[in-house]
């Protein structure tokens, strides 16, 4: 009060003592803080307790490590728990100052100054706890496969005949471009024509172990809809083009292909050489080294024929062939997990189109989360791509939230 | 030289400029596509032209372009020296896995006769010395000078450290041949001699025949050659070195009757093995001692 006192120095006394006392309560607003503060997202009781049990649970491995048991398995449990649990650590002391900074300025008759300095601390630190429960809540939900591998990205072209392959290829450079502005390793596998001349498939690699965690959303019918370089009337037309992303098991290189081949039984996984006909041997001095596997039991067909080597095309189709296997069984999860439960959920099934990019308007929809980019040459330019990715990737997040309480819940 | 259609030259330009003449050594266009991308990466700008060129007259792209991937190596190419197959690469990584697990010697020596860019030696130590506890020692001879002289570059490119590969410039044909190889032991003797007779030599490729691009470019040294060098293998190396067993490439079932009828009685035992597409290739055998070989024989019947 002493500031107040000094202001009015010059005034008369009484003026002073008059304010003072027609006003003898707070006279900030808090009603907009406490509408923040009850906007700040509670995480659901459901994952509470979730962490209440790992907690219990990162007791026992405690327990058994002070005793000296060092399992590679236990040790990595026990670092995940561990972060985890300082996540949730650090919500429980946030939450509870937070109840006590909103108890002094709800309650009547407090300190002005006081008043003011708990709203100005809540103020700075929402942001804060927005991000650590944000944190904590994708800690909490059960990790998805391969979250932590690099990927491949197959695109093919849909419906659309050449414009679609052209989309492709933009598509194609719009990842490229994606991974040049994280900063991640990246390489075409293998880019193959058509008779047309026209691309029919891409296959690139991002080599950053995060990589399918980020893109795998990406999966899906991709929409364009523009006036495309091959038409001479100006119509609009939509094209699609398909993009699969695949974790990467395998590096693809000679000295990984020996651990591939191992994986498979013998006779599980056909090998062809694409060699011409004759006699072979000394006769022919061809540079065919093509290779295509068949995988018996699905049926799955990889073609490799854009090195030199032999063995180093087999490498990068076994490779491809790890990859297309563990999505597909990835699938399978997804769906029998999907089964289990009994409440509809919109699909996320590759028929599905997934986005639209529509030229003249300069717009970019996600069709899963309903999202619109205003900015499509930023977005395959790469630098706005990651934007619409959060989008799809919060979408994701409250469907599985929903996904794991429905199932707790049937528990 | 079969006629290129318009169509497909058309079908060409409308790809790139330098494709067409690429279609007169590749009747299809994808091939010829794939052989002007691997031009374009490994050549630079100024010699396309030239590389296009040269591949028009049918020269071989793995003299154009100095190199043909064999098995993890690469192995350089120049003319005068025979090309590397995929068939050979096949076998010999055949040979080498089933030596590094199964072969009860530890220190192996091997002779590879005829040995060309001597890709055999080479790619043999590689895979001996990078999957096993084996250890071996592996001499490459051949009677040209270019081919000695290009393995030795290729022995130096690859890896100049290990003194476990040598090559010398000897004629199977020799009287005092294994004087002159000077190596005490041998295990396993492997080569892959001139097979292919001169009728076969100088007909076309649907008569049985070799491909232009080989006759016209590859040394006719290491390619027209009937059952004499088998017999100078068995006769000048294999009775008199004692060695316990053998893997020949080659490209005719007689050639396989003939090393069996002459080691028919001698205490051998005989096998033959396919390539990849099916077609015969090696004539292999093994003394009870290294009786492992006939795991490579068997797999002709699955």
């Amino acid at each position: 009060m002493i500031p107040l006192v000094r202001l009015a120095g010059r005034s008369p006394c009484w003026i002073v003592w008059a304010t003072k006392w027609t006003r003898p309560y707070s006279t900030v607003d808090v009603s907009g803080t406490l509408e923040k503060l009850a906007s700040v997202p509670k995480i659901h009781p459901l994952l509470i307790q979730r962490a209440e049990v790992m907690q219990a649970e990162f007791k026992t491995i405690e327990a058994k490590v002070a005793e000296g048991n060092f399992e590679q398995e236990l040790s990595i449990r026990f670092s995940n728990l561990s972060i985890i649990l300082d996540n949730y650590n650090q919500y429980k002391s946030d939450m509870a100052a937070f109840d006590e900074l909103k108890e002094l300025i709800s309650e009547e008759g407090q300190d002005h100054e006081l008043v003011e300095e708990a709203v100005a601390e809540i103020e700075a630190t929402i942001p804060q706890v927005q991000r650590s429960v944000q944190v904590l809540q994708s800690r909490l939900l059960p990790q998805q496969k391969y979250s932590d591998k690099p990927c491949i990205l197959e695109l093919r072209p849909g419906v659309g005949g050449s414009e679609a392959a052209l989309f492709t290829e933009d598509l194609m450079q719009m990842y490229i471009n994606f991974a040049n502005t994280k900063r991640w390793k990246h390489h075409i596998v293998s880019r193959s024509e058509g008779n047309n001349g026209f691309v029919n498939e891409v296959i690139i690699s991002i080599d950053d172990p995060g990589a399918f965690q980020a893109l795998r959303h990406e999966s899906g019918v991709h929409r364009v809809q523009r006036i495309p370089l091959t038409e001479s009337k100006g119509r609009i037309h939509t094209s699609t083009a398909a993009v699969v992303v695949l974790p990467k098991i395998s590096e693809g290189n000679e000295s990984s292909l020996k651990e591939d081949e191992r994986l498979f039984a013998p006779g599980e996984v056909r090998i062809d050489t694409m060699r011409a006909g004759g006699k072979g041997g000394q006769h022919v001095n061809t540079t065919d080294s093509a290779v295509r596997l068949v995988h018996i039991p699905t049926g799955i067909t990889v073609m490799q024929q854009d090195e030199r080597s032999q063995p180093r095309n087999k490498a990068k189709a076994f490779s491809i062939l790890r990859a297309r296997l563990a999505a597909l069984e990835r699938e399978k999860e997804i769906v029998e997990q999907r089964r289990m439960r009994t409440d509809q959920v919109t699909t996320t099934d590759r028929s599905d189109k997934i986005r639209t990019y529509n030229y003249p308007q300069n717009r970019v929809t996600d069709h899963r989360c309903g999202f619109s980019l205003h900015d499509l040459t930023g977005c395959m330019a790469g630098s706005k791509l990651e934007e619409l990715m959060e989008k799809v990737e919060e979408h994701e997040f409250e469907q599985r939230l929903e996904e794991l309480i429905a199932q707790e819940r049937k528990a | 030289m079969p006629r290129i259609s318009p169509r497909l030259v058309r079908e060409a330009l409308w790809h790139s400029r330098l494709l067409p003449p690429l279609l007169r050594a590749n009747p299809e266009i994808a091939m010829a596509k794939q052989e002007l991308r691997w031009i374009k990466n490994e050549l630079p700008r100024d010699q396309w032209r030239d590389a296009i060129t040269r591949r028009s007259k049918l020269e071989p792209l793995q003299y154009i372009l100095g190199t043909q991937p064999f098995g993890e190596l690469d192995i350089e190419c120049r003319p005068g020296v025979l090309i590397p197959r995929w068939e050979t690469e096949e076998w010999v990584t055949k040979l080498s896995n089933l030596v590094a697990s199964r072969c009860p010697k530890k220190n192996i020596h091997i002779v590879d006769a005829c040995t060309g860019s001597g890709c055999v030696p080479l790619l043999l130590n590689h895979q001996l010395n990078g999957q096993s506890d084996i250890s071996s020692q592996i001499v490459g001879f051949d009677i040209s000078l270019e081919a000695f002289n290009l393995a030795n570059h290729n022995l130096a490119r690859i890896d100049n450290s290990t003194p476990n590969v040598k090559f010398k410039q000897l004629n199977l044909f020799s009287e005092s041949l294994v004087q002159e190889l000077a190596v005490d032991e041998v295990d396993i003797l492997v080569s892959n001699p001139p097979y292919i007779p001169k009728e076969d030599f100088y007909s076309s490729m649907y008569m049985n025949g070799v491909e232009k691009s080989v006759r016209l470019y590859e040394p006719a040294l290491a390619l027209i050659g009937e059952n004499e060098f088998y017999e100078a293998l068995l006769a000048q190396l294999i009775l008199p070195m004692k060695i316990k067993a053998f893997v020949f490439e080659l490209g005719y079932q007689l050639q396989v009757d003939f090393v069996k009828t002459f080691l028919e009685g001698k205490g051998w035992e005989v096998g033959s093995m396919n390539d990849g597409s099916g077609k015969i290739r090696c004539v292999l055998g093994w003394r009870k001692e290294m009786d492992f070989m006939q795991k490579l024989a068997e797999e002709k019947s699955s």
